[in-house]
């Protein structure tokens, strides 16, 4: 009776990868959703509340010198790309110890604790541009065929998410204290990224330290869609180096942690 | 399929091939450091004393085997387990397991509170390598072994624990993996529904499985097992059929009949 069923078909490794990957995305995003009656309204209105805050401070309070008009679809242009980047970097400080039961009893390829996050955490990212595009027909932003520059930017975003996931995720379990020095230092590197700013607004002696920040090229190549003036190739091009430096630091990072890791969970 | 001729036979490949393998943990330590411990220097930091709760561990499963693995607590029985099951990683030697394996150690590992019955069986399922249709086909199968059938949508938090261990063995042994590996997980749960598991896996065994068993019940070794591995302060002693590896057990650590 144990044979009746037709043998299972075997897996190529890249599809075995492909498939838990989405399982385990589709469980995250399905858990969220249907355990609060709001689901997808919550995602968004973390960073709208922020874009609220600063739309008010920096137009309303003080005379603004900053960033371009309409502000409030310049201010989201980059505060959503950081929502998934600050998300996802602090979800991977618990990476392991959120699911050592899983961990210790399945064999999927460890390296997908990290990529999980950078996806599941992207699918929330892109969930919330219909948010950007609102404010862009309300506020009357025109958009532009840079646009297709965003496909890019996601791109480069999630290279260098997965490097620094890699790398925080298997160290967080040997060093404690490194949980809030992410925490810490998430939020120096939200002021010191062109979120509530442009790269152009800082003193221009800055401007080549700005670009060494990865945030900033990507950033700016997010903003174009709807300020092409913003774009600055050489800042994007220095972000791609980095972002894939990250990554194969990342990698080998995770590949010497590995054992260890695993017997600490 | 390959295999090897020894001694005029045509033996078949070994499914589980374990080659001097040993793994080192840490005692004496916190299970994880500070930054101070870091900064503190070499010279100051205490050497953490290493112990191997298994070394230089040497043997080869053939398909079709049944093999138990016998010792007291804490001499590395459940730490071979894990390394068959490829969850940890040996740090000498090699482990290499060709064939998939259905791991029946911390088998409610994978399953999500919040989630519904039906849900966390894809779930697990899926992890576990198994396509969407496969498990459509097993679905009835899954729920019915596991006398479950009512609470199908019900979240799996409100589920008790009997019931628990029941849909997560009921899914791990519907995995159709060649190698089966179980840990003491059957303690739990009635003894109709343990009496059901052992049921189940005497026909994975006869369905040509390879079975890796650990327990420390003699009468369940005797009753599944074929050959027997001793181990006993991290080192494998004995590799022989079941009954002597009992007797041996029996006659190091005197249990009094």
């Amino acid at each position: 009776m144990t044979d009746v069923l037709p043998r299972r078909s075997p897996w190529s490794r890249f599809g075995r990868y492909r498939h838990s990957l989405w399982l385990l995305t589709r469980r995250d995003l399905r858990v969220r959703y249907s355990t609060s009656a709001l689901g997808y309204f919550w995602s968004i209105l973390d960073p709208l509340v922020m874009a609220g805050i600063y739309w008010f401070v920096f137009t309303q309070v003080f005379r603004r010198g900053v960033g371009e008009d309409p502000y409030i679809v310049f201010l989201l242009a980059g505060l959503l790309p950081w929502m998934w980047f600050t998300g996802t970097v602090s979800d991977c400080t618990r990476a392991f110890l959120r699911e050592a039961k899983l961990i210790r009893s399945t064999k999927i390829p460890r390296t997908i604790w990290v990529t999980r996050l950078v996806l599941s955490k992207g699918i929330e990212f892109v969930a919330s541009f219909p948010v950007i595009a609102g404010f862009a027909v309300f506020a009357g932003a025109t958009l532009h065929l840079e646009v297709l520059w965003t496909l890019l930017a996601i791109a480069l975003q999630s290279v260098l998410l997965i490097g620094i996931g890699l790398i925080v995720a298997p160290l967080v379990v040997f060093f404690r204290d490194l949980e809030r020095a992410v925490k810490l230092t998430l939020r120096f590197l939200f002021y010191a990224s062109p979120i509530i700013y442009g790269v152009t607004d800082l003193p221009p002696g800055l401007h080549v330290l700005a670009a060494f920040n990865p945030l900033s090229g990507i950033f700016s190549l997010y903003r174009a869609a709807f300020f092409p003036q913003q774009l600055d190739w050489f800042a994007v091009g220095i972000a791609a180096a980095l972002s894939f430096t990250l990554l194969a630091i990342g990698i080998a990072v995770f590949r010497g942690a590995e054992r260890a890791v695993l017997k600490e969970i | 399929m390959g295999g090897r001729v020894v001694a005029g036979v045509q033996v078949p490949d070994p499914v589980i091939s374990v080659t001097a393998a040993g793994i080192r943990f840490r005692r004496n330590r916190r299970s994880r450091r500070s930054f101070k411990d870091l900064l503190s220097g070499r010279a100051r930091r205490r050497r953490p004393d290493e112990f191997w709760p298994l070394r230089d561990v040497s043997f080869e499963v053939a398909p079709g085997e049944a093999i138990g693995v016998v010792g007291r607590n804490g001499q590395g029985k459940s730490t071979l387990l894990k390394l068959v099951a490829e969850v940890i990683l040996p740090d000498e030697g090699s482990v290499a397991v060709g064939a998939g394996v259905a791991p029946l150690i911390e088998i409610t590992g994978g399953f999500v509170d919040d989630l519904s019955v039906r849900d966390n069986v894809y779930l697990t399922a899926g992890l576990h390598g198994m396509k969407r249709t496969e498990i459509d086909a097993r679905f009835d199968e899954i729920i019915d072994f596991a006398e479950i059938g009512d609470f199908l949508d019900t979240p799996y938090k409100h589920l008790s624990s009997g019931m628990r261990v029941r849909i997560a063995f009921a899914v791990i042994s519907r995995l159709e993996e060649p190698v089966i590996l179980v840990d003491e997980v059957l303690a739990v749960g009635d003894r109709a529904f343990k009496e059901k598991c052992y049921r189940r896996i005497e026909e994975l065994l006869d369905g040509g499985r390879t079975l890796f068993f650990v327990s420390h019940n003699e009468k369940d070794l005797r009753r599944f097992c074929t050959r027997g591995l001793y181990l006993d302060k991290g080192a494998l002693v004995l590799d022989a059929s079941i009954a002597d590896v009992l007797a041996r057990y029996d006659a190091d650590y005197g249990v009094k009949k």
